[in-house]
């Protein structure tokens, strides 16, 4: 089985608008993939559509090579996880009997409750009330309620909203174990670009309710490469230098812009615009991060 | 299913709905019990058709409440901790609300029951003339929980559709004010119309009072079969249509 997780051309539409269109989720097994997009994108109906609880309009969905359907859907889903928007808890129970519910209803063994709450760092708050919790104790407790039944596939939608900076930083350590120690395959949401900067390997940036990038994080951060900006008196010389190079290269004014290079290529280049009278006042490096990666594939500011 | 059954149990522990339950009853305990002291002992002999009259009337007033906050006690714990989105990953969605509809009807049970159990004290202490005949127990017993069962799913429905339980607990109390009012209807279409007009409608005991000598007798009257089964119709058609829009309703 190449994908863990797999659609074909998902669509979900409201009214007349689409939610999710035409999207095409690939997600290898025993990775972190982060579902990354700004607040309305899609993220939060696509991980519905994956668990049965939004119907899509078009389009299939496999998990775990099975095609889901209303007759095998509790059988694909007794082997995932799940935490979807803000945490789910009965408040006037403890945490252990939250999750002793969960744990009944998967089939899984009583003694997972005291590894799962090792796993997130709860068993001191254990035998409190869930309505007294924190936030941050909560989505903990989702997470937990989330691992038990030992689940090959985790989904988690924007599992760090409202934490504070040290729940963010607990969380994504947490979520980032997860497929080297346990195996688990996590799809987590999120539309802070940082974050999933930190956790993933591959992403999915998805936006308008489509998939506007796929593939792995590295290769996005390759994207991100530099470029070198030469500020000329005589741009007309060297933009006849850069034609005979063949080089590619964009103008702006008296800047002209090429790609990042190694040292030796860039020396050879300056040499050769100065030998023709380009007149060369300065030459910048300009770094390209992920955020104008995400800017000029979504055309929005993304949180950082 | 019995899983689902087994998890209800433990989610509706420290919920109060069983206090609830006792406290309605003790209500009905007090109320019956003051009534029965202002009866004149000629009349307390009588008093199972007595209480046969007076328990629906009642119950025509508590019952919509206590159903209502009974309903809203059972489910917006689901809504309230936004639990149905976990729950339907691990149990089918249909099971979720037959199993809080059928939570709901076992407190229903124990209420009746109770009741009943009340009469039977009461007629002994109070020293009713004769046992309560088989036929008006089971009528009195169709009279109530028939009724009860209708007005507790459509309130299990109302509590699963808002976040705020006010509308449902409102809804609860509209149905005592109009069930009251329906025991002044004349029989016929208006009442069949109305849920809870359907406890006055299944009445099966006539009141005669007789103004000069301040006394009321009371006699038996067929029960009415065809308002049961217009009644069962409404709720089996309310519990399809009831859980078909819990169905479809996208989490």
């Amino acid at each position: 089985m190449k994908y863990l997780v797999e659609t074909n051309s998902l669509c979900k539409q409201y009214g007349n608008k689409f939610s999710v269109k035409n999207l095409n989720l690939k997600v290898r097994p025993g990775c972190v993939y982060g579902f990354l997009g700004p607040n309305g994108a899609g993220k939060s109906t696509t991980m519905k559509m994956l668990l049965g609880l939004v119907k899509p309009t078009l389009g299939e969905i496999q998990i775990f090579g099975k095609e889901i359907r209303e007759k095998n859907r509790m059988e694909i889903l007794r082997a995932t996880g799940s935490l979807i928007e803000s945490p789910s808890y009965y408040g006037h129970l403890s945490g252990r009997e939250n999750l002793q519910i969960v744990q009944t209803l998967k089939g899984a063994e009583q003694k997972e409750i005291d590894e799962v709450l090792s796993i997130v760092r709860m068993e001191g708050q254990q035998k409190k009330k869930v309505r007294d919790y924190s936030l941050g104790m909560k989505q903990r407790l989702g997470l937990a309620a989330a691992l038990l039944g030992r689940p090959k596939l985790l989904l988690l939608d924007e599992p760090t909203n409202g934490l504070d900076p040290a729940g963010i930083q607990k969380m994504r350590e947490l979520i980032s174990d997860l497929p080297k120690h346990y195996g688990i395959t996590v799809i987590v949401s999120s539309h802070l670009l940082s974050e999933i900067d930190q956790m993933a390997e591959d992403v999915g940036i998805i936006d308008k309710g489509r998939m506007i990038y796929q593939g792995s994080l590295r290769k996005l951060h390759d994207k991100a490469k530099g470029s070198i900006h030469i500020h000329v008196m005589n741009p007309a010389a060297a933009i006849s230098v850069l034609r005979e190079q063949k080089e590619d290269y964009e103008q702006n004014g008296k800047v002209l812009i090429v790609p990042e290079r190694e040292d030796i290529r860039l020396a050879e280049l300056i040499a050769r615009l100065a030998g023709k009278g380009a007149q060369i006042t300065r030459v910048v490096e300009q770094q390209k991060s992920l955020e104008d990666i995400f800017l000029k594939l979504t055309g929005k500011q993304v949180s950082l | 299913m019995w899983r689902e059954w087994k998890i209800e149990w433990m989610k509706v522990q420290r919920r109060g709905i069983g206090l609830l339950v006792f406290l309605f009853w003790g209500v009905t305990a007090l109320w019956s019990t003051w009534v029965l002291h202002g009866v004149p002992k000629s009349q307390l002999e009588d008093g199972f058709r007595m209480m046969i009259f007076q328990l629906p009337l009642m119950d025509t007033i508590l019952m919509p409440t206590m159903l209502a906050m009974t309903a809203s006690r059972l489910c917006d714990m689901e809504v309230k901790g936004n639990t149905l989105k976990l729950l339907c990953t691990m149990e089918r969605k249909e099971h979720i609300f037959d199993i809080k509809l059928l939570t709901g009807v076992c407190y229903l049970t124990l209420f009746v029951v109770m009741q009943m159990g009340m009469m039977v004290v009461q007629g002994a202490l109070y020293g009713f003339v004769g046992s309560l005949q088989p036929r008006q127990f089971f009528f009195f017993f169709l009279q109530i929980y028939v009724v009860s069962v209708g007005i507790l799913l459509l309130q299990v429905i109302l509590s699963f559709s808002f976040e705020n339980q006010i509308l449902p607990l409102a809804a609860g109390l509209f149905g005592s004010f109009m069930g009251l009012f329906s025991w002044f209807f004349p029989k016929g279409f208006l009442k069949k119309c109305i849920l809870w007009s359907y406890y006055s409608d299944l009445c099966f005991m006539i009141n005669d009072w007789d103004r000069e000598a301040g006394t009321v007798t009371y006699y038996d009257a067929p029960f009415d079969f065809l308002s049961l089964g217009i009644l069962l119709i409404i709720v089996a058609a309310g519990y399809v249509a009831g859980k078909k829009y819990f169905l479809r309703k996208e989490l």
